[in-house]
């Protein structure tokens, strides 16, 4: 079981996992309250990423990430993902041509 | 394995966590599925038609499951209502990590530690 440490890699890691095969890939969750642990597992069944954390701050960065996935999930792999719009522009936006701002 | 709409199975999955609170675990699995099976996804293929995918969600507690299957039109709804029933159960999560853990001021610590220490001048 492969634990990744950064949660930007992980989301990262899973999104592409989901993108080269979105028949196989799933997303689980696993929360234990007793011992206050949540444990997140993306696997397409020959790699497997996971992520384990006991913090509240991680479960809120597990609801985008849950967020994302159902996104991708229902539209396709090939949807525009919400938090993909903040961070990544660099592919769907091409660049603007300036009508004619330069003087 | 029990299959619902999104609407009950949010009501089971709130039951779960609340059964499970004191120990066990909640499950829950989410995976693209266009809920056919590969005979007819082929045809559909050759016939030149969308396949309509939908979003399967599956829970567990380790001894009942249940299930439910999202399309597009109801998946913003169902992330919303999902989201908040998983926010409302996650409390055991720890709100802040402690650096100092020199004394053990109990196990219920919601804003225990001080969090802005006031300076005495």
């Amino acid at each position: 079981m492969v634990y990744i440490t950064s949660w930007d890699e992980f989301v990262e890691k899973s999104v592409q996992l989901f993108q080269a095969d979105p028949e196989s890939t799933r997303y689980s969750v696993k929360y234990r309250h007793c011992e206050g642990k949540l444990v997140l597992k993306v696997t397409d069944n020959r790699e497997c990423l996971k992520f384990k954390t006991e913090t509240a701050q991680d479960a809120k960065k597990m609801e985008k990430l849950n967020n994302i996935f159902f996104t991708l999930m229902a539209r396709g792999p090939d949807a525009d993902i919400s938090e993909a719009a903040g961070k990544e522009q660099a592919e769907a936006q091409p660049t603007k041509k300036g009508r004619g701002r330069k003087q | 394995m029990v299959l619902l709409q999104p609407d009950p199975f949010l009501n089971e999955l709130t039951s779960m966590f609340e059964k499970s609170s004191e120990k066990g675990s909640v499950w829950v699995t989410l995976k693209r599925s266009s809920l056919k099976s590969k005979a007819q996804r082929n045809k559909m293929k050759t016939a030149g038609s969308p396949i309509e995918y939908r979003c399967l969600v599956r829970a567990t507690d380790g001894k009942k499951t249940i299930s439910t299957s999202v399309g597009i039109k109801d998946h913003q709804r169902f992330q919303a209502s999902y989201a908040t029933i998983l926010k409302a159960h996650m409390t055991a999560l720890k709100k802040r990590e402690r650096k100092d853990k020199k004394k053990v001021m109990g196990t219920d610590n919601k804003e225990g530690d001080s969090k802005k220490k006031p300076k005495k001048a």
